[in-house]
């Protein structure tokens, strides 16, 4: 019984440590495009920069737009896919990638929307009240 | 006024609840009869509270009653009834609902078919969690502490600070602002409600747990609980399969399954819930397991109410493209959890030194240690997807603003475990129904081994395999197809009712071959060019501008009206229009995309769909939206949708005009002169294109004089174009002339423009490509900028998704046959 009970602990322990080892590199902190210049996957939360535009390419086949950081530098990001469907609806951005120089590589990009399930928009309502 | 009787209803129904705890509770602890029948009878009334509250927000709804808050934010005038209906359980108070009303009509079914001494306790355990969820719905503010969020709560008291009420309390909205477009599909009508029946069913194998710690009777709960639970698993294995399949098909997430947080809530109480039939069995066959089968059932429920807590009160905000917003229920929620997780576990170890332990160890080559073995795994895979699903708040261990896990944490756990499940299945069904020692165990294996191994070997050559870790992945898979296959044959032929086990085990080794087929071999369809790229992006031989490596393959694919492009070297793709329909969603537009097989095959049409998402769009700022279209195979589907077109973009351009011309109105933009005087045009032979007021059309080429050429000419020719101007009916043909010359050593080119005085035109024949079949012209002079329609889709081919469906349908098969099988002997046992 001893042995076998030490066996068990010892594979708990060398599986759960192995696990939250693999969990704690998998996962990274959400940044800006200053701390992602160490960093070769930065999770970087931001609102696009109206003023500069978006465009997507078609010879380049990429959507090139500025994004605002929370500390409020703005940079050039490059998506490789075409335009998110609700890009200029988004509240907030998510880009995922790298920062090369002075452009960001985004791999992926998600969008925080003001969707059903959030609160309405009460401008919603003015506009409805005038109709 | 029907909104005070809804709240008053679910108010009631909260407080009959309450005290039909309580006599339950009462019944339980003296084993009493009479008290049992006051709380059943509270729980009726208690029912039939919320089914007419129920029945008022559906009326409300029905009745376009803007004035209520959840009415307004869920439903429009134009909802289809079907989507009406779905707006009851489409926002998170009517789901609350749904759920809660779903598990008082299994209440039902447990006052009639369960057995003494387990009756009061199981449904006093069901009413607890009942009145947990009834209290989300209460809306009560009792000194400023806010208990739950009513349906039932109007607009005015939503936002009680907002201007527009301030001016006009009395103020309705004329129009509702409408069920989010992606939910408006039949698959979103069914998945909720399914999922709800599951979420229900999977409280019961809790309650029973708990009434057997409570009872002190270890043994008899497996009885009537297996049926529940194996039902239960049916419902949830039901809703996840249409929750992939609505993603699939209707979201462009290119999938079925992305480790959302949202799908994980469905899959890991699944999973637990799964351990726990496998340890039910095995207690049932022999008396061991009793302590894994209590801890999984209250695991599995622990599971639903956690995940429930994650997507609902809004920690997973930032992480998951689906959860919920917090309506403030989070202490709500906080404290269902807490209590489930501390009644459950902590009468599970107040009661564990009483709970029967086995006399001796199990042997490995044992039904009880395979069953068990293969249970702890699901535990496990299940803990792995908690941990990653939870890493906004088991992450702040690590980092202070912790993001999801990577897919590739959740994909490197599952894959291994998934690989030693398979084995286990295969040497669990032989010792489940026969005794073997390691020999004949041994060569009992050996002919489905050979299977295995051949059918391995077919697939690594066929599809190209070239991953040793998927060649072992493959054959662990199809060891469970194969060595479950030879149980089922034998258990056919002796009862086939006994074969519930070995058909699902069957299913298992089918998922897990068709989860790698489709999206490990999951190809791109893309152009040669596009595909010599990628290859050159592999090697790491393209740099950009700025000399950075690219390492992002391109995945469009660019497609021109009528101009036919050859992809993956397989089909001929033209992009053949598209067309604008208003009867079932304003400005759809459909495409009609031919594939036309190079080796003969048959030609047929793909039609993704693009539209704009009423609900948020505007005129100034359009959301599309796009529905892929799949084209079901047998051996691979293909996968499409539209990354963007001329349509949209021209829609896009014009909305941001709006956009600017709503922000100066007062500045008199005179935007519309800057239109470019030179532009360039492709064309094909034959084809005619519209620019402004003109056509344009390439007749051929023409026949060319020597004479007109410069010497030593190497390439000298003349297309013959005609431009219409409808207006006034006339045709001009023009024959610019096109010749590439050599002097000294160097090539030049001669394109002398042909002038069209009249119209004040020039046009120059500037190109010529062969590979193409077309030609270019430079125009000058044209008001109007020629716009060529394009399209960009996305399309790829995943191969084997049959199988993963297959692999789906044999589960559920599998978990059904059981379900008749041991809900059949309770039933004689009930009877007797």
């Amino acid at each position: 019984m001893k042995p076998k009970l030490i066996i068990g602990i010892v594979a708990i322990v060398g599986f759960t440590s192995l696990l939250m080892y693999n969990f704690g590199e998998s996962i990274s902190t959400y940044t800006t495009f200053e701390g992602a210049s160490e960093m070769s996957s930065a999770h970087i939360p931001g609102t696009w920069d109206e003023e500069k535009g978006a465009e997507f390419s078609l010879e380049t086949k990429r959507f090139v737009f500025y994004m605002k950081d929370e500390s409020g530098v703005s940079k050039k990001v490059v998506y490789s896919k075409p335009k998110p469907n609700n890009f200029e609806q988004a509240d907030q951005l998510v880009v995922i990638g790298e920062m090369r120089g002075d452009t960001f590589y985004a791999n992926e990009m998600l969008m925080k929307c003001p969707s059903k399930y959030n609160d309405a928009d009460p401008s919603q309502f003015s506009e409805a009240a005038q109709g | 006024m029907l909104g005070t009787i809804g709240k008053i209803l679910i108010s009631a129904s909260f407080v009959t609840s309450l005290a039909a705890m309580i006599f339950y509770f009462i019944s339980a602890n003296r084993d009493e009869n009479r008290t049992l029948k006051v709380g059943n009878w509270l729980f009726a009334t208690k029912a039939a509270f919320l089914v007419v509250a129920s029945g008022i927000l559906v009326y409300l709804i029905f009745q376009h009653q803007f004035q209520y808050y959840y009415v307004f934010n869920y439903t429009s005038l134009d909802l289809a009834p079907r989507y009406l209906w779905s707006a009851f359980y489409g926002g998170q108070e009517g789901s609350f609902m749904l759920w809660i009303l779903i598990s008082a009509f299994f209440g039902f079914g447990l006052m009639k078919w369960t057995r003494e001494p387990y009756k009061a306790p199981v449904l006093f355990f069901l009413t607890l969690t009942q009145v947990f969820l009834l209290s989300m719905l209460l809306g009560w503010d009792i000194f400023g502490l806010k208990l739950g969020a009513s349906p039932f709560r109007t607009i005015a008291e939503e936002m009680p600070n907002a201007p527009f009420l301030q001016t006009n309390p009395d103020f309705v909205p004329q129009d509702g602002s409408g069920l989010n477009d992606l939910l408006k599909s039949p698959w979103m009508m069914i998945h909720p409600p399914i999922l709800f029946v599951g979420f229900a069913m999977m409280t019961i194998p809790y309650c029973f747990a708990m009434a057997a710690l409570w009872k002190q009777k270890y043994n008899e709960w497996i009885g009537p609980a297996l049926p529940w639970t194996l039902s239960a698993n049916v419902a949830l294995l039901t809703a996840i399969f249409l929750g992939g399949y609505w993603a699939y098909v209707t979201l462009s997430f290119g999938g079925y399954w992305a480790w959302d947080p949202v799908e994980n809530a469905s899959l890991v109480p699944w999973l637990i819930g799964t351990a726990g039939i496998h340890t039910m069995i095995i207690q049932r066959k022999s008396s061991v397991a009793q302590k894994s089968s209590i801890l999984f059932a209250i695991l599995a429920y622990v599971a639903i109410v956690y995940e429930t807590f994650l997507t609902r009160s809004g920690i997973l905000g930032s992480s998951s493209v689906h959860s919920f917003v917090d309506l403030g229920l989070y202490n709500q929620l906080l404290a269902f959890m807490v209590v489930v997780t501390g009644v459950g576990l902590g009468l599970f170890f107040w009661r564990y030194k009483e709970l029967p332990s086995p006399d001796k160890e199990a042997k490995f080559l044992s039904r009880e240690f395979m069953t068990v073995t293969g249970a702890m795994l699901l535990l496990i895979l299940g803990l792995v997807i908690i941990l990653g699903t939870s890493s906004p708040i088991i992450g702040k261990l690590f980092v202070e603003n912790p993001t999801p896990p990577e897919i590739s944490f959740y994909n490197d756990w599952s894959m291994p475990i998934a690989m030693i499940m398979a084995i286990f299945t295969v040497l669990g069904q032989y010792l489940f129904w026969k005794k073997y020692d390691a020999e004949s165990l041994a060569s009992a294996l050996i002919s489905p081994l050979l299977v295995t191994s051949a059918v391995t070997i077919l697939s690594i050559i066929l599809g190209d395999v070239r991953n040793i870790y998927y060649m072992v992945y493959l054959f662990c898979g199809y060891f469970a197809v194969v060595g479950n296959a030879w149980v089922l044959v034998r258990l056919t032929m002796q009862n086939p009712k006994l074969i519930g086990g070995s058909l699902t085990h069957i299913g298992f080794g089918l998922l897990l071959v068709g989860i790698l087929a489709s999206s490990a071999y999951n190809s791109y369809l893309v152009d040669q060019k596009t595909a010599n790229y990628n290859t050159a992006v592999e090697r790491g031989e393209v740099t950009d501008e700025q000399g950075f490596k690219v390492t992002q393959k391109e995945e469009m694919l660019l497609l021109n009206l009528n101009e036919p492009v050859i992809v993956d070297s397989r089909y001929v793709v033209t992009y053949e229009g598209y067309e604008l329909d208003n009867s079932i969603r304003r400005g759809q537009q459909t495409y009609k995309i031919k594939f036309e097989p190079v080796d003969g095959g048959k030609t047929f049409y793909m039609n993704p769909e693009v539209y704009p998402m009423l609900t948020t769009s505007t005129a100034e700022n359009i959301q599309w939206s796009v529905d892929p279209d799949v084209r079901t195979g047998l051996l691979s589907d293909i996968y499409l949708y539209v990354g963007g077109s001329s349509y949209v973009q021209e829609q896009n351009d014009r909305a941001s005009e709006n956009r600017r011309m709503m922000q100066n109105a007062s500045l008199q933009d005179t935007s519309g002169t800057d239109t470019p005087e030179v532009q360039k045009i492709k064309l094909n032979p034959g084809q005619t294109i519209d620019v402004g007021k003109f056509k344009i059309r390439f007749v051929s080429y023409a026949r060319t004089d020597t004479s007109e050429l410069p010497p030593n000419t190497t390439i000298g020719v003349k297309a013959q174009v005609e431009l219409m101007h409808p207006a006034s009916n006339r045709v001009i043909t023009l024959e610019p002339l096109f010749a590439v010359y050599s002097q000294d050593g160097q090539s030049y080119i001669y394109s002398p423009p042909a002038r069209v005085p009249d119209f004040d035109l020039e046009f120059q024949f500037t190109q010529i490509n062969p590979q193409e079949n077309n030609i270019e012209l430079t125009v000058t002079g044209l008001e109007e900028e020629y716009e060529p329609e394009w399209v960009l889709i996305v399309a790829d081919e995943k191969p084997f998704i049959s199988v993963v469906w297959a692999g789906t349908f044999i589960l559920m098969a599998g978990f059904s046959i059981s379900i008749f099988r041991h809900w059949g002997r309770e039933r004689k046992k009930n009877n007797e």
